[in-house]
């Protein structure tokens, strides 16, 4: 389960979400060949899931 | 010339050549040395020892085994303890080993759960443990597998003319007897080879031997992607299961009318030595150097891993050689933000310079 995601950013890039993974923060790589960010994806794009911006 | 033998005649002048062909219909026994400078063809064993002084050429590889972790050793995650099963798509267990449940609490998985005697050869099991009787739904799926990814199955050529033929062995022991089942998959979910396998006695440690030849139709990913799943199925609904021995353009994960290990409550079901390999004969188990199986695992999973973290100005990068791809990583302190990954390095960077056990998964 995935909840909590939000962008991570270095120097204006995002480089990576921040996210909640089943009650474990991680770090998701954007990277269309990681299991994690693929599944992401596939919520955001169900509208199950909103990426927030960096801060 | 030919000479033919169709029963238990035997040549006992020494000097007898045979120059052309030789066919034998029975058994051929030869207790001295034999020298073959042509192509011979073997469709039975060999009892005794093979030397060679020229080049062995094989069929199949030397490393033959496409499943990594298949003598259940390595358990970064969980060390030996017992896990839970929640209602996902996926939890890993036992490294490379991904447990699914529909519904949460329905069984556990472990290594070397019950702590029974592994067959000879073996150390470690999965053991997985029913938690309840579960009545599936015709839409609920209940198993585990181990996703092979495509650099690994690509020379067998599936979804093409040419497709190879697999075998897959392993070891089984069930509170339960029957038929069970278990299957191939495709990544796009789309196709499917269900397969049964028999329990005969309770309690008992049994080898099963399978051999599917390979899909000529359908997408196997030949990449760093999955290119095959191995499915044990362990109760899912009538909606994941189709006819047993058959490729099917679906998503079938065992085969219609199967035991259900998840039907019994307290049930259990133990495997270990699994192998899938190419050709038709089952080989003995690959035994692994304990190192090179645990590196084979850390391409998709590193466990807790030390590291000190330090601050923006002089960020960290960290080496996880070769991981099939840019991981998810865990364990960062108060500030963690990671500047760059790949499947070989993570540079980061935290607030303050600290250590940190970090866990890097890139699993299928």
């Amino acid at each position: 389960m995935y909840t909590n995601a939000q962008y991570i950013a270095f120097n204006g890039t995002n480089t990576g979400i921040r996210c909640d993974i089943n009650g474990v923060t991680s770090f998701v790589p954007i990277d269309p060949a990681n299991t994690d960010y693929a599944n992401i994806m596939a919520l955001v794009a169900a509208g199950e899931l909103t990426i927030a911006p960096a801060e | 010339m030919s000479i033919i033998l169709n029963g238990t005649t035997g040549i006992t002048t020494p000097a007898d050549t045979v120059t052309g062909n030789a066919t034998v219909g029975g058994t051929l026994t030869v207790t001295g040395a034999t020298t073959l400078t042509g192509a011979a063809t073997l469709t039975g064993g060999i009892a005794g020892d093979v030397s060679s002084t020229g080049t062995l050429a094989m069929g199949s590889s030397f490393k033959r085994n496409r499943i990594i972790n298949g003598n259940m050793v390595v358990d970064q995650r969980n060390a030996g303890a017992s896990v839970t099963i929640g209602s996902s798509a996926g939890t890993y267990t036992l490294d490379r080993w991904c447990a699914q449940s529909v519904n949460a609490s329905k069984f556990s998985v472990q290594q070397n759960a019950g702590s029974i005697t592994p067959p000879t050869g073996f150390t470690k099991y999965l053991g997985v443990t029913s938690l309840a009787a579960t009545s599936s739904g015709s839409t609920d799926y209940y198993g585990f597998f181990q996703a092979i990814e495509g650099f690994n199955t690509a020379d067998l050529a599936w979804g093409t003319a040419s497709a190879a033929s697999v075998t897959i062995s392993f070891w089984v022991r069930s509170s339960l007897t029957g038929s069970f089942s278990a299957s191939l998959t495709n990544s796009g979910s789309n196709r499917s080879y269900p397969f049964s396998y028999t329990v005969n006695a309770a309690n008992t440690w049994e080898q099963k031997t399978v051999t599917v030849a390979g899909d000529t139709s359908g997408t196997w990913l030949t990449d760093n992607s999955t290119g095959i799943y191995l499915r044990f199925d362990l109760g899912t609904g009538s909606s994941f299961r189709g006819t047993a021995g058959t490729w099917a353009a679906a998503n079938y994960y065992g085969v219609t009318g199967a035991v259900s290990v998840v039907g019994t409550n307290g049930a259990t079901f133990y495997v270990t030595g699994v192998q899938l390999e190419v050709g038709t004969k089952a080989t003995p188990y690959e035994t692994q150097i304990y190192s090179d199986q645990l590196a084979q695992c850390q391409r998709y999973y590193r466990g807790s891993t030390p590291v000190v973290v330090n601050p923006v100005a002089t960020p960290s990068t960290i080496f996880t050689n070769s991981m099939r791809t840019s991981p998810t990583l865990t364990g960062g302190g108060t500030g963690f933000t990671i500047i760059s990954q790949t499947g070989d390095t993570t540079t980061c960077y935290q607030t303050s310079s600290a250590n940190q056990n970090l866990t890097f998964s890139a699993e299928l």
